[in-house]
């Protein structure tokens, strides 16, 4: 036990060490930041291999609690994954120490979100996150990047203001700040905290701001939010909800919605990043609605959705229309083929067997609304699949510039798409579940087929949803009509 | 305390209707600040139910000291760590909007997201 303790001591404080000690020696920048990587992914595998509660409290009876099991596991090990990938995509680009700086302190951040068991370490966690996140985005130091940026320090420094006095109202019941708290908390209070980690977690309609934030992001950055700086919020969440029947009962409507409301928007996306930034809204909704099925959901969908962005940022284009006009060379389509069926949720691919288990522990309504979704979702990555490829070898020539920069991404890729196969589980391989994941992928594809022989297609390039709901004041206006919502719900 | 606990919520409604109506960035900042002010009040407030005396006992001590109605530490002590986050990030903010101010000399948020679309 006391090693045991020790071990995660060591491992919660390294990146932190490691994060400010990249300011010393610049030239190690990168190398911390792959290691600490490295040793969360020991870590975390540990704790899914041997799934034992690790629960404790830091000091006295005001100390902070700490407690990890597999849920944590599943989550540390995508957080890990993700910023290894990340930081190997990096490698040759000649970002400052300051980027993987930041990139180690954002990662021990998020590893912090993913064993803290109180209220305030999650909210001490999630602002440092706010702003390592904001470094991120703004690192290219360009009006528009520092926009982008600014606008999500003020979603989010908002919504954990709304976070900070329902934390103030479970204390004021309970005389304590831990999860176990929110029971007998008032409904204010549980509507506040929800807002704030809705919010944070890009959930429903509180998370229209993440389509802008993850797709106007530089590529790598884009990967690391829609990998796993989203989960911030997700992961608190069910957290919650396995703790208490009612929050969970409150969270699956919320996660049906997001789901419908992402895969909608990623149907009628023009851009491929803002595709996979809206489908980011939409997978949120599968993570949320099983609780008990959400780690392996998290990892297969981050490992996915951080590859899908690496690979689309190798594109020669973000628009649809343009890629669909060119010839893609085969290893760009396959690096964007492996995750985007693997979320489509095709048997061998880790996603399968996620969506399956995710998919089997609903019920009733619930679980067609999802099956809805799932078919919208393969609809949605379709369009990416079915991009015109070569198939005749380049010409040695040809390939030569860019030889570098393709042998990074595939590098980087490489624990990305090699933990998607390996995150298979063996309990979803029945007939029952194969076919019905190929019937869904079948509908979704054959709805895309028709859709494109009969032209719809180019009609809904000329129709575009609104993109009025994006702008700051609006964003921040949802949160109000957001809260009333939840009071209405909690009261209910 | 009731009343003061409806001033306080009026503060965080100021901030927060602040944010969405002022359309200059700077004017958006600060009323988040006035909210984040509002928060703290709030926490002050929940710390002071029980008493308003420091919670720290002078030698020789007595049982009568003991007894006082001193004042919740906990919501202070957290609050504290809140604060410095919330003005780390404010500093942050305007340092963002700094940069901005030099293409965007009027820093209306409407322009600059026109701007800054594609």
């Amino acid at each position: 036990m006391t090693s045991a303790i020790t071990t995660t001591i060591v491992w919660m404080v390294v990146p932190l060490f490691l994060g400010f000690s990249g300011y010393l020696v610049p030239q190690l920048g990168r190398v911390f930041a792959l290691s600490v990587a490295l040793l969360s992914l020991g870590y975390g595998l540990g704790h899914i291999i041997e799934p034992s509660v690790l629960n404790w409290q830091l000091l006295d009876s005001f100390g902070v609690s700490l407690r990890v099991d597999s849920l944590s596991g599943y989550f540390i090990v995508t957080n890990a994954l993700v910023t290894a990938a990340v930081v190997m995509y990096c490698w040759q680009q000649g970002k400052t120490a300051f980027f993987y700086a930041q990139v180690t302190l954002l990662h021990g951040s998020m590893n912090a979100i993913f064993i803290c068991n109180d209220f305030i370490s999650l909210y001490v966690a999630l602002e440092v996150i706010s702003i390592a996140v904001f470094l991120l985005i703004a690192y290219p130091r360009d009006d528009r990047s520092i926009w982008i940026g600014l606008r999500y320090l003020f979603i989010s420094n908002t919504a954990m203001l709304f976070y900070l006095i329902g934390a103030v109202l479970v204390y004021q019941t309970s005389n304590s700040f831990a999860f176990a708290g929110l029971e007998g908390a008032p409904y204010e209070g549980l509507a506040l905290i929800f807002l704030g980690l809705l919010t944070k977690g890009g959930v429903f309609v509180s998370g229209l701001w993440l389509p802008q934030t993850h797709a106007e992001s530089e590529t790598p950055v884009s990967a690391l939010l829609s990998g796993v700086v989203v989960k911030a919020g997700i992961f608190p969440l069910v957290r919650l909800a396995l703790l208490m029947e009612e929050v969970g009962w409150l969270l699956s409507l919320f996660a049906v919605g997001t789901a419908i409301v992402g895969v909608v928007y990623a149907i009628f996306e023009q851009d491929t990043k803002r595709l996979l930034a809206a489908s980011t809204l939409s997978q949120m909704g599968f993570v949320l609605v099983a609780p008990t099925a959400a780690g392996l959901y998290a990892l297969t969908h981050g490992l996915a959705k951080a590859a899908l962005f690496l690979g689309v940022g190798n594109l020669p284009s973000r628009q649809f229309q343009e890629l669909r006009r060119g010839v893609l060379p085969w290893w760009s389509w396959l690096a964007i083929a492996i995750p985007a069926l693997s979320i489509s949720g095709l048997p061998l691919v880790g996603g399968f067997a996620a969506k399956t288990i995710t998919l089997d522990t609903l019920t009733g309504w619930q679980q067609i609304v999802m099956n809805v979704a799932a078919v919208g979702t393969a609809i949605a990555f379709a369009k990416l699949l079915f991009l015109p490829i070569q198939t005749k070898a380049i010409s040695v020539q040809d390939n030569l510039p860019k030889k570098g920069k393709v042998a990074a991404m595939w590098w980087a890729l490489l624990p990305l798409v090699g933990g998607l196969l390996l995150a298979n589980s063996v309990y979803a391989y029945t007939l029952k579940s194969i076919l019905k994941a190929l019937l869904t992928l079948g509908i979704g594809w054959l709805i895309y087929g028709l859709m494109d022989r009969l032209g719809i297609w180019d009609q809904l390039r000329k129709f575009q949803l609104p993109r009025a709901v994006e702008q700051l004041e609006h964003l921040i206006g949802i949160m109000s009509l957001m809260l009333v919502l939840l009071f209405g719900m909690a009261l209910a | 305390m009731v009343l003061l606990e409806a001033f306080i919520f009026a503060t965080v409604l100021c901030g927060f209707f602040g944010i969405i109506f002022k359309q200059n960035l700077m004017m958006k900042i600060i009323a988040m600040d006035v909210m984040s002010t509002g928060v703290i009040a709030y926490y002050v407030l929940v710390a002071a139910r029980g008493g308003f005396v420091t919670p720290i006992v002078v030698p020789p001590v007595s049982l009568e000291q003991e007894t006082t109605a001193y004042a919740d530490p906990v919501p202070q002590a957290v609050i504290l760590t809140a604060i410095v986050i919330g003005f780390s990030i404010q500093a942050l903010m305007l340092v963002g909007v700094m940069k901005l101010a030099r293409d965007n000399p009027t820093l209306e948020t409407q322009e600059i997201e026109k701007g800054s679309q594609l």
